[in-house]
């Protein structure tokens, strides 16, 4: 479908909006693309091409939502649609006691594109299956592999928003990422682990991929999952922990994005996600971390996946504090519900996992400044202590206050120094109690970004984008806990 | 054929439903003959859904989608490749052909690559609900008005959901597979809590193919009183202690052990039952069974590949028997793939239905086992499960929504919530009673009929405080 077919359509959704009296409308036209390279055990097991067109409506009407969708993109459908949209608003205000009021936002045209060197998309599919393959042949040179994975993955977003306000935004914008598992099998003892390697997902093309050299970091991660699969377990007891960024990208994602959802903290997630324990009577006065703790969310760093330019409320991109210097400042917000906390600018972080979702409060790229010194420097000031980098498993309450969390791979600390791996190490906390006990962050340039695409939220379910940014940091007295059964 | 469902000539704004069955054989056609592969695989998906989403005792999301998704595997020998798409007209179905064609041409032989099914034989299962099929927006905000009102009589905040679809799916392969099947589903679930700054809570929820049966009026009812319940929590110290689980709070233990039963794990030694096919797994009182065609479960006549849904036996009296077998899998060791075990029932039942009659294996009711509870903790519901040692299946998770002290045969004070730590290969093996199976929702598993159980020395590993 062409942008002059796009527009028409835009049009007619205005036309029929504008004619129904609603207080505010919108339509996104989304066509995504995607494609998906999987390996597994030697083999390519699944190529996809996935091609999701379609679009939405949103209106608000007597103080209430209405927000219908469809994938078929006819006239009489856009029509219907539209119509859908404004009768479901009629009905959703029945029961309004408390009127959606938006705030303000200047009126919007403009374009957002992704740069990249190279498109993924243009990338032949024989340079991708190569590639895996080849991987997978490096994780099975190392004995006791039992099995690998490799994939890339590639997504291609074209977008039209138009509102009833007058914006008009128009966004093609690329992400992409790669990872790698190897999984060893220790045989004598029945256990079996994994090691992983991912690049970040970010807004960026293929060179990624090329730039993560996965061929040179094969050997590594087998040998690392091997190592892992026989290492010793971590005693319990209290340990300092020094977190590398790809692991904090997960505990400032759970335990300090989620908190900071304004409509968390409101109450709309309350039946699912959950709520928040940093209610907004605690905004400007919340001890949330130490003086070294400083989380900013910041919207406008180029190739970050929440840096869209703007969101789908068409409220332009913005960076700011949510914790400064330990004290909690800010929420993420749209807006819906800015206003409802005396704000007058919503902070754009309303988005929507695809055409067919209506846009909910998402989590900004929220990350961790860096402080001073290097990793060799943090660690050098342990005496008992456990490093741990990547992602597994994770749990948290439903207020973001009790935590657990794995980590793909652990060394333990002694007076110091790195010494051998462990396994099975998992720590758990109370968020400010933890956030209070970082005594340390490295410099800039130990800085990494990592993200998520499959954050979930909302009813029906959505899975959200985001990157968070940290260096290394050092926390002190953690409760570790051992990851097994009865333990 | 008319593959534009805006031209069916209905007038009405929720549109005029999915794909018929002689329109998707229609549409089948012309995609396996658009193909230029040896084998072609087509799916087809089509359907209305929509959720009404209320908090703070108004409705805060209102929503309805159409959505068309269609895939198309094309292989030549060996080699495969997919691709999809979100209409089915004709240009659309062109593009997606040949797209997975120039994917499959492209890609290297996959050894482990399957050609689509021969024709199957399908139960006739009842998937559709003519009061979901004709519910809409009009009626999920009635039934959201009723839970909202019922909060707001007791000075709670009611938040929830209520949603419905209408869908179809349909197969088609040039083997001469043939499946189609329209499917409802409704859920309801609600959360009422109490005024602001409270931490009282309590929730309730169902799942239905009718949505007439989501009993929204009851479930509130059983939210509010465990909301009421909440109003002054206690904390206690973590650590091991009898457990009654409600079934909802099963559930978080049995999904995650049906999701491993995974056979190619289980021959890669990656799976915590290698060596225990055969063997106890959980409580010799305990029977897992798939029962596909019991009208409050959610079982599907075929599954992805269009294999048939077929009432099977996994864990029989505690003995693992059953693993599910990818149709690879199953031919390397000479066995029948399995469907997927999507209408899980466990029960102290044997196979055949029979009711529990081996010694020790009686049922009890809820009341039953808390009256028979000197000091314990009853649990409504789980969250946020995770593996956390995929070897032993140990997990972790949180409990929420209505967590209360037993004392001396009684619910007592309600509790701060607490996080656990446990295999269900460690936890149903400490089975003291158990229940006739009755729903079990959560927001984290799929329908099943489970007991509420009663587990000795569950193991509580901290409190999320006050």
């Amino acid at each position: 479908m062409s942008r002059h077919d796009w527009d028409e359509k835009a049009d007619l959704v205005l036309q029929r909006l504008h004619a129904a009296g609603v207080e505010y409308g919108d339509l996104r036209i989304v066509d995504s693309t995607s494609q998906a390279v999987h390996g597994q055990d030697r083999r390519i097991a699944t190529v996809q091409d996935s091609r999701d067109v379609g679009f939405g409506v949103r209106a608000l009407v007597g103080g209430a939502w209405g927000f219908a969708a469809s994938s078929v993109m006819t006239a009489g459908e856009v029509l219907r649609i539209t119509n859908l949209a404004v009768e479901i608003a009629k009905g959703s205000a029945q029961l309004a006691t408390d009127r959606v009021r938006l705030c303000e936002e200047p009126v919007h045209t403009d374009a957002v594109v992704t740069t990249c060197r190279t498109n993924p998309f243009e990338v032949p599919l024989e340079t991708k299956t190569t590639l895996l393959q080849e991987v997978m042949e490096y994780l099975h040179r190392q004995p006791g592999i039992a099995r690998s994975s490799a994939q890339l993955w590639a997504r291609r977003d074209r977008k039209l928003f138009v509102s009833t306000e007058g914006s008009r935004l128009q966004f093609d914008l690329i992400a992409s990422q790669g990872e790698i598992t190897a999984t060893a099998v220790d045989h004598r003892t029945g256990r079996f682990a994994s090691r992983s390697f991912s690049t970040p997902y970010l807004r960026t093309g293929y060179e990624l991929i090329e730039d993560a050299n996965f061929l040179r970091e094969a050997p590594r991660v087998a040998a690392q999952a091997v190592e892992k699969v026989s290492a010793p377990q971590a005693e319990p007891g209290v340990y300092d922990l020094v977190l590398d960024p790809e692991h904090l990208s997960l505990t400032i994602h759970e335990s300090c994005g989620h908190p900071s959802e304004l409509d968390r903290a409101l109450g709309y997630e309350a039946n699912y996600a959950g709520t928040s324990f940093l209610t907004p009577d605690k905004l400007g006065r919340f001890r949330y971390g130490s003086s070294h703790v400083n989380l900013i969310a910041d919207n406008t760093e180029p190739e970050t996946l929440a840096a869209t330019g703007y969101d789908d409320d068409g409220v332009a991109c913005q960076r700011w504090d949510i914790v400064r210097q330990g004290l909690f400042v800010g929420y993420c917000t749209n807006r819906e519900v800015a206003p409802k906390i005396g704000q007058t600018r919503s902070r754009g972080s309303n988005r929507a996992d695809s055409w067919g979702s209506v846009p909910i409060v998402r989590i900004a790229n929220i990350g961790l400044e860096p402080g001073r010194g290097t990793l060799d420097d943090l660690i050098a000031d342990v005496r008992r202590g456990i490093y741990i980098e990547g992602h597994d498993s994770f749990s948290i309450d439903q207020r973001r206050y009790n935590f657990q969390f794995g980590g793909d791979a652990f060394w333990l600390i002694e007076n110091g120094r790195r010494t051998h791996m462990l396994q099975d190490v998992i720590y758990h906390g109370i968020t400010p109690e933890f956030w209070g006990s970082c005594d340390g962050v490295a410099d800039p340039s130990h800085r990494r970004r990592f993200g998520f695409i499959t954050c979930g939220k909302g009813q029906p379910g959505q899975s959200g984008w985001m990157t968070h940014a940290a260096a290394h940091a050092r926390f002190r007295n953690v409760n570790v806990i051992t990851g097994k059964a009865g333990a | 054929m008319n593959p534009d469902p805006s031209e069916r000539g209905s007038s009405s704004l929720v549109g005029s439903g999915p794909i018929g069955r002689e329109e998707f054989r229609r549409l089948a056609e012309i995609v396996l003959k658009l193909s230029p592969g040896q084998r072609t695989f087509f799916v087809l998906h089509d359907g209305d859904s929509g959720t009404t989403r209320f908090a703070n005792n108004q409705i805060v999301q209102n929503v309805h989608t159409r959505r068309v998704s269609l895939a198309v595997t094309v292989a030549f020998g060996q080699q495969h490749g997919t691709a999809t798409a979100t209409d089915f007209g004709e240009e659309t179905l062109r593009d997606v052909v040949q797209r997975a064609a120039q994917i499959a041409r492209l890609s290297p032989p996959d050894p482990e690559y399957m050609p689509p099914l021969q024709p199957q034989d399908y139960p006739p299962l009842s998937t559709v609900r003519e009061d979901t099929v004709g519910a809409g927006p009009t009626r999920r905000i009635a039934l959201a008005r009723e839970a909202i009102e019922l909060c707001k009589s007791e000075h709670l905040t009611a938040a929830g959901i209520v949603s419905s679809s209408f869908k179809v799916v349909g197969l088609a392969a040039n083997t001469g597979l043939f499946a189609y099947e329209p499917r409802t589903e409704s859920k309801f679930s609600v959360t009422a809590m109490g005024a602001a700054g409270s931490r009282a809570s309590g929730w309730a929820a169902n799942v239905h193919r009718s949505i007439e049966q989501l009993q929204v009026v009851e479930r509130t009812r059983t939210a509010i009183e465990k909301a009421k319940r909440s109003v002054e929590l206690r904390e206690i110290p973590a650590g091991r202690y009898t457990v009654i689980l409600e079934p909802a709070a099963v559930a978080g233990l049995i999904g995650p052990l049906v999701w491993m039963l995974d056979a190619k794990s289980y021959y890669k030694g990656t799976s915590p039952f290698v060596g225990k096919v055969g063997r106890a797994i959980i409580d010799r009182r305990l029977t897992l069974q798939n029962r596909p065609e019991h009208e409050d479960l959610l079982g599907d006549g075929f599954n992805g590949e269009g294999l048939p849904a077929s009432e099977m036996t996994w864990i029989e009296h505690g003995v693992l028997r059953q693993l599910r077998y990818d149709r690879y899998t199953a031919q390397e060791h000479h066995v029948y793939p399995t469907p997927a075990l999507d209408a899980p029932y466990l029960s102290a039942e044997s196979p055949s239905h029979e009711p529990a009659s081996a010694p020790g294996s009686s049922v009890s009711t809820l009341d039953e086992l808390i009256a028979g509870t000197e000091r314990g903790i009853l649990v409504t519901n789980f969250w946020y499960i995770r593996t956390v040692n995929p070897t032993d299946l140990t997990l972790t998770g949180m409990t929420r929504d209505g967590t209360f002290l037993i004392e001396d045969g009684r619910v007592g004070s309600a509790l701060v919530d607490f996080r656990w730590h446990e295999s269900p290969l460690r936890a149903l093996l400490q089975v003291d009673g158990l229940t006739a199976p009755a729903d079990a929702v959560s927001n984290e598993n799929w329908k099943m009929k489970l007991p509420a159980l009663k587990l000795r020395d569950f193991n509580f590993s901290s409190v999320s405080r006050l």
